[in-house]
């Protein structure tokens, strides 16, 4: 039996009337990639938003190594371990590359030399070209962007990484190169992810296990093949978009 | 660790940098030939300059738009003047007093403020109405009746002194002191969390740091600093009322932080020095003829700055750097 | 403890009423261009400052009413916002606010001192008008000028609230105001929704100053006084439109009018600045709810 990283218990978020997590629970397994999908506005960055303290859930409980965690602020979120990227990059415009970094690692090394070493290394290890470090946030390309945002969360040290659509508007050779760079950090760092994603071909390739959502509920749980032919699923594609 | 490219917990360079700049500053009042007026005038760039450095900390740093330079400023002055003239007590100990003052204001105005969630837009409001609070309170207090320091020739205790000079010589010091904090905060932890909180909060957030926690750091610093400059500058008027809390004063030091570039100390001194240097020199000129002129350049420069060139004077200081080889680190 | 004379304190509430009137009028033009523009204005009441100068320059050489300067300076104003938007704001629409202000700071130092120039600090007040008497109800005493200046404020309110409701260029605003994406797709042209919206704003207070000046007197200082005002008013009102400003320009001009009543004309920005910090701190989405 793995160990449970992560478990969300009957959390439900409403913003005015509309319900847009609604009564959702689900456990994620040390060391694994689970991919988090449903179509639009199924309420996965909501969910995302409870899990890191953006918001508060209005019921249920999120629980991280056995921690209650819910209500946290997102800066004692992350201290706990669990860290995150955004949906739309959110890059510091006037900080370097290797400035943004080190701005993560400060969160364990307090010492800005020792951080900024810390950051050298884990810009190396999601391949980001040594001459890339000094340029400015506003000068890098989207690949760039979401590969630094990726550095500076993983220069956080955390158990867990939440991933929001880091494969949206990339070409596929650049998604390539994230999935290897993700597929390293199982392995090679050891660290637990949570993958929301729109894009099928990325998320069903890289992922151990998925999770749908629809309409703020968990409607499928299961391998990528098992999830891929269920009628529940295919349904609620089906009545927006196709697969 | 031992940082052998660091000296008193700044970069080498901009150690000589601030020294170097000192020493030239120095030699200024001998180059104006010890004349009263100018030697003045060269004092008044000079405190503007350091006042704006201390801005640069919460405005340049951590991004937030603070108009309320004068309110601590003169919470400095106005404590250390009164304590002087009512109590006789050497500014040595009415500076410090008017800092903790200072600091009180800035933790109860600041601590909610940043607890609420209060930015850009409000944060600039709620400043440049915290200086008009605070001045109709000393009005309330004292009325409109100025308060007169007492005069010696040259008194090192009192400091209080017949001519500019030490003032000025004083002020260089605090320049390069404020300077120095810059440069100690750029290089820190604490710099590293303010620049990314001004870039972007919720990112800032997520990466651990405690947002309101770091901004009322900074908010601290520099009250800190306008208060200590605020107890030179009386020194030097000899006289307090409730118009040190002057809102106007609030907002140039802000206007020149801006033109500055946002986060350069060095872009925020030039910009200090060259357009407080640009408004006296306007003010005895066409501003004699035309009352408002010196500034009404100022607003023109302003606006150019803003429409043409956001970065503002930084980025000319970044060119020149880049080309002149030497410079570069 | 400090003791207020009843009546004293119900005649301040009075004049309150109908100066927050006037204030609303001002704020209303500032909420026009926060809300639909996302323009951060720091200069708007500079403009109502220029407005009273210019209010005086045309009465006093007209020899008109004051209020009449309105027909010549409401469309005067129209275009000069329309040009001050084509000059400097349109560059530096989705700007960081931090450039926002600082653009509209230096546009407040040139009226400003503009002001300064041309009428050297000096007060003036145009010593005519029609609305000069007193009009007694029972105990109470208004002047005719704050009760007429009330009134047209009013009036005003009720024209723009038709105008955003009722109105094709109105919907457009509020569609803008909304979501300038889906209104630019709907094939409104924003630019010029937006340069309408400023014009509007900024004539609205060439009306304020026309009306302000049948009791007060034109002053290079009112432009802090009627920006931070403003600004306050519009926390304050939020996003609650027409209606939301209305409530609270009066709510801020019986807290002034309290203020003078309760400790001394010196303490009324005091009142309403601390209005402002709590406000700020308790109701960050304002009274009416604010984005």
């Amino acid at each position: 039996m793995p160990k449970t990283v992560l478990r969300v218990v009957d959390v439900v978020k409403r913003f005015g009337g509309i319900v847009a997590v609604d009564h959702m629970s689900m456990e994620v397994y040390e060391n694994e990639i689970l991919g988090l999908i449903g179509p639009n506005g199924a309420g996965k960055t909501t969910l995302f938003n409870c899990i890191t303290g953006v918001y508060r859930p209005d019921e249920g409980d999120v629980y991280f190594m056995d921690e209650k965690i819910t209500g946290l602020p997102p800066h004692v979120i992350i201290q706990k371990g669990i860290a995150r990227t955004w949906q739309k990059v959110r890059p510091f415009k006037k900080l370097t590359v290797l400035d943004a970094v080190t701005v993560g690692a400060l969160l364990r090394i307090p010492d800005v030399d020792s951080a900024q070493e810390k950051a050298k290394e884990v810009l190396e290890f999601v391949g980001i070209e040594k001459e890339k470090w000094s340029r400015l946030g506003s000068e890098i390309t989207l690949i760039e962007h979401k590969l630094v945002d990726l550095a500076r969360a993983l220069a956080t040290e955390p158990k867990l990484l939440l991933l929001d659509e880091v494969a949206a508007g990339l070409r596929p050779h650049e998604m390539d190169r994230l999935a290897k760079v993700l597929l390293r950090i199982r392995d090679e760092k050891k660290i637990t992810m949570i993958v929301v994603e729109h894009v099928m071909r990325f998320v069903m390739g890289l992922s151990d296990r998925i999770v749908v959502m629809h309409q703020g509920r968990k409607i499928a749980e299961g391998s990528p093949q098992q999830v891929a032919s269920d009628p529940k699923v295919i349904e609620a594609y089906l009545g927006t978009k196709p697969l | 660790m031992a940082k052998p490219n660091k000296i008193l917990g700044i970069p080498r360079r901009n150690f000589y940098g601030i020294i170097v700049f000192a020493l030239i500053l120095s030699t200024v009042p001998a180059l104006l030939r010890f004349n009263t007026y100018y030697v003045y005038l060269a004092t008044d760039i000079i405190l503007i300059a350091s006042l704006v450095a201390a801005w640069n900390i919460i405005g340049g740093y951590a991004g937030q738009l603070d108009l309320a330079a004068s309110a601590y400023m003169a919470l400095g002055a106005v404590v250390t003047g009164n304590l002087l003239a009512f109590y006789g007590l050497t500014p040595w100990l009415g500076i410090p007093i008017g800092v903790l003052i200072a600091l009180g204001v800035a933790v109860a105005v600041g601590y909610p403020t940043f607890r609420f969630g209060i930015k850009e837009v409000w944060y600039a409001l709620l400043t440049a109405a915290l200086v008009v609070i605070l001045s109709r309170i000393y009005w309330l207090i004292y009325g409109s009746t100025e308060t007169y320091l007492p005069t010696y020739e040259w008194s090192w205790f009192y400091l209080r002194f017949n001519r500019y000079e030490p003032f000025y010589y004083m002020l260089v010091v605090m320049l390069a002191i404020v300077l120095w904090i810059n440069y100690r905060i750029r290089h820190s932890k604490l710099g590293y969390y303010l620049n990314a909180i001004r870039e972007d909060e919720l990112a800032a957030e997520a990466l651990g740091i405690d947002v309101r926690r770091y901004k009322l750091y900074a908010l601290m610093i520099y009250a800190t600093l306008a208060s200590i400059i605020g107890g030179i500058y009386v020194c030097i008027t000899g006289v307090v009322g409730y118009r040190n809390f002057d809102p106007w004063l609030g907002i140039t030091t802000a206007v020149m932080g801006i033109v500055g570039g946002l986060g350069s100390v060095e872009g925020a001194v030039m910009s200090g020095m060259i357009l407080r240097t640009l408004e006296d020199y306007l003010r005895g000129t066409i501003g004699s003829q035309y009352p408002g002129s010196h500034l009404l350049v100022y607003g023109i420069i302003l606006i150019v700055v803003g429409v043409l060139k956001p970065e503002g004077l930084a980025s000319l200081i970044e060119y020149v750097k880049k080309r002149i080889p030497w410079l570069k680190s | 403890m400090i003791s207020v004379e009843p009546m004293l304190l119900v005649q301040n509430i009075v004049n309150g009423v109908f100066m927050g009137l006037i204030y609303s009028l001002v704020a209303l033009g500032l909420a026009l261009i926060f809300g639909v523009m996302d323009i951060i204005n720091f200069a708007h009441g500079d403009f109502v400052m220029i407005g009273a100068y210019l209010t005086f320059l045309l009465a006093t050489t007209l020899l008109v009413d004051p209020t009449l300067t309105a027909f010549i300076t409401m469309p005067l104003f129209f275009v000069i916002g329309v040009a001050v938007y084509k000059g400097i704001i349109e560059r530096v629409l989705g700007a960081e606010p931090l450039i926002q202000i600082a653009v509209t700071v230096g546009l407040l130092m040139v009226l400003r001192n503009l002001a300064l120039m041309i009428f050297k600090a000096e007060p003036r007040g145009v010593p005519f008008t029609v609305f000069g008497f007193p009009i007694n109800v029972g105990p109470i005493t208004i002047a005719a000028s704050r009760l007429v200046a009330g009134i047209v404020s009013l009036v005003a309110l009720f024209l723009v609230h038709m105008l955003l409701t009722r109105t094709k260029w109105g919907i457009a605003m509020r569609a803008t105001a909304d979501d300038r994406e889906v209104a630019e797709l709907m094939g409104i042209n924003v630019k010029k929704v937006y340069a309408v919206t400023f014009g509007l704003g900024i004539s609205l207070t060439a009306l304020a100053a026309a009306l302000i000046m049948t009791f007060s007197r034109a002053d290079p200082y009112l432009g802090l006084l009627y920006g931070l005002l403003s600004w306050v008013i519009v926390a304050m009102g939020g996003l609650g439109g027409v209606i939301g400003v209305l409530a609270s320009g009066l709510i801020i001009g019986v807290i002034e009018a309290i203020g003078i009543s309760v400790v001394s004309a010196g303490a009324r920005e005091l009142f309403i600045y601390l209005t402002f910090f709590l406000i700020l701190w308790f109701r960050p989405r304002g009274l009416f709810g604010r984005r």
